[in-house]
């Protein structure tokens, strides 16, 4: 057969040289006959054929370049788009590497949804639970530890706030696996109501948290600045109250 | 167009592995790309998408100009901030076989290609995308892709042929 190379043209009636071909011919995008008469060059041209089997080894290489590097879709994330009734509100935008100072090292990121009170389907495990809606009713406030909620749960209180509309609300940290969320839930006519939930990724160390009511979340932070409308309670007024039944 | 439909939720979950490896396309860092897909969803989830789009395609779109924001903005920081001295780092240290190394040499010659040829390479070579479906996903045309994969494999053959013999 005829060497035809100087005739060979791309898709665009560009005139292409060998490596095109080689790679066109690695995808499976060469046509019939191109791909005959290049499988005729390379049984009598080494050079061509040394050429496409480096191709093919890099190719593999590239393929387990990414195959190996953790390409794992944070559940959270998954578990963000699948949630139905949740609205973005002013999401974080923040660059870890290249964000300087404006990011605190224990926070690499920050979530928050607004969830809709009238609608009754919220994202899990933020869902409003008996257990949970327990540890906002029974459980004070603290600045550090946990305390267990079932099986995998963990839950913190973090303050207690009076609402412009006279609710009583809590900021608070709730935590599963390796994910955790700040939140903020208002009692309404006896029933604890989620407000405000915030997905946060902190790092390992459980001291890292940031102290109650820090901006670092300033999404629930903010909510909280234009809800609340006074300070948050003190330790003795909040326990009075829990005592009290709200 | 203020919020994703069930079905283009459930699309966009099932989006997200190879979303997540466009990202890493993108960026050559995988933190970057980590952020690069959370900023992606985010953006998707406030924004929202028309009813009748390709979410694959709708995705990778917001991916890729998000990008190329992110870099833009970079690139004025860089040049208005002398202090800030974008030093990569030199790699793994780690390697402790050859294949390890030719491992490395392949991630340092992919850190080296231009955005456009890597995000094309990887959409062909590693996801397995025909020219077309690529050229429809990075919204280029079909000659473009198969232009930039040509380029890739080439640039990609003669950096690790040069770091072998450099290293030899």
């Amino acid at each position: 057969m005829a060497d035809d190379r100087d005739n060979v043209v791309d898709m665009a009636g560009t005139r292409v040289d060998d490596d095109h071909l080689l790679s066109m011919y690695i995808d499976n995008e060469l046509d019939a006959e191109r791909t005959i008469a290049l499988i005729t060059r390379l049984r009598t041209e080494p050079t061509l054929r040394a050429r496409l089997e480096k191709m093919e080894a890099n190719d593999s290489a590239v393929k387990r370049l990414y195959s190996e590097a953790d390409h794992t879709v944070p559940a959270q994330l998954a578990s963000l788009v699948g949630a139905e009734n949740v609205t973005m509100m002013n999401p974080s935008r923040t660059w870890q590497r290249w964000a300087g100072g404006m990011v605190a090292a224990s926070f690499a990121a920050v979530l928050t949804l607004v969830i809709n009170v009238n609608q009754s389907v919220v994202f899990n495990p933020m869902s409003m639970d008996p257990q949970l809606a327990d540890a906002l009713e029974h459980s004070p406030s603290r600045a550090s530890g946990w305390e267990t909620l079932g099986s995998d749960r963990v839950f913190r209180g973090v303050l207690t706030f009076p609402a412009a509309d006279g609710r009583w609300c809590r900021e608070f940290l709730l935590g599963q696996n390796e994910s955790q969320w700040r939140g903020v839930a208002c009692r309404d006519s006896g029933e604890w109501v989620n407000q405000v939930v915030g997905s946060e990724v902190f790092l390992e160390q459980e001291t890292q948290y940031r102290p109650a009511g820090a901006a670092d979340s300033e999404q629930v932070a903010r909510f909280i600045d234009e809800t609340a409308t006074d300070v948050a309670l003190g330790p003795q007024q909040e326990a009075a109250l829990i005592a009290s039944g709200w | 167009m203020a919020s994703l439909t069930a079905q283009q939720r459930q699309d966009l979950i099932e989006e997200l592995p190879r979303l997540k490896r466009f990202c890493l396309s993108l960026t050559s860092d995988p933190s970057d790309a980590d952020d690069l897909l959370q900023i992606t969803v985010e953006r998707l989830l406030e924004k929202g998408m028309p009813h009748d789009a390709h979410v694959a395609k709708w995705s990778h779109r917001v991916c890729r100009n998000l990008w190329i924001d992110e870099i833009r903005s970079r690139d004025v920081r860089n040049r208005y901030a002398q202090s800030e001295s974008a030093v990569e780092g030199a790699g793994t240290t780690s390697a402790n076989s050859d294949d390890s190394v030719q491992l490395d040499r392949v991630s340092a010659a992919m850190d080296r290609l231009p955005t456009e040829q890597r995000a094309a390479l990887v959409q062909v070579a590693v996801e397995g995308c025909s020219y077309a479906e690529a050229a429809a996903l990075l919204e280029v045309p079909i000659g473009t892709i198969m232009s930039r994969v040509a380029r890739a494999r080439k640039a990609l053959a003669e950096d690790l042929e040069w770091s072998a013999e450099r290293e030899a």
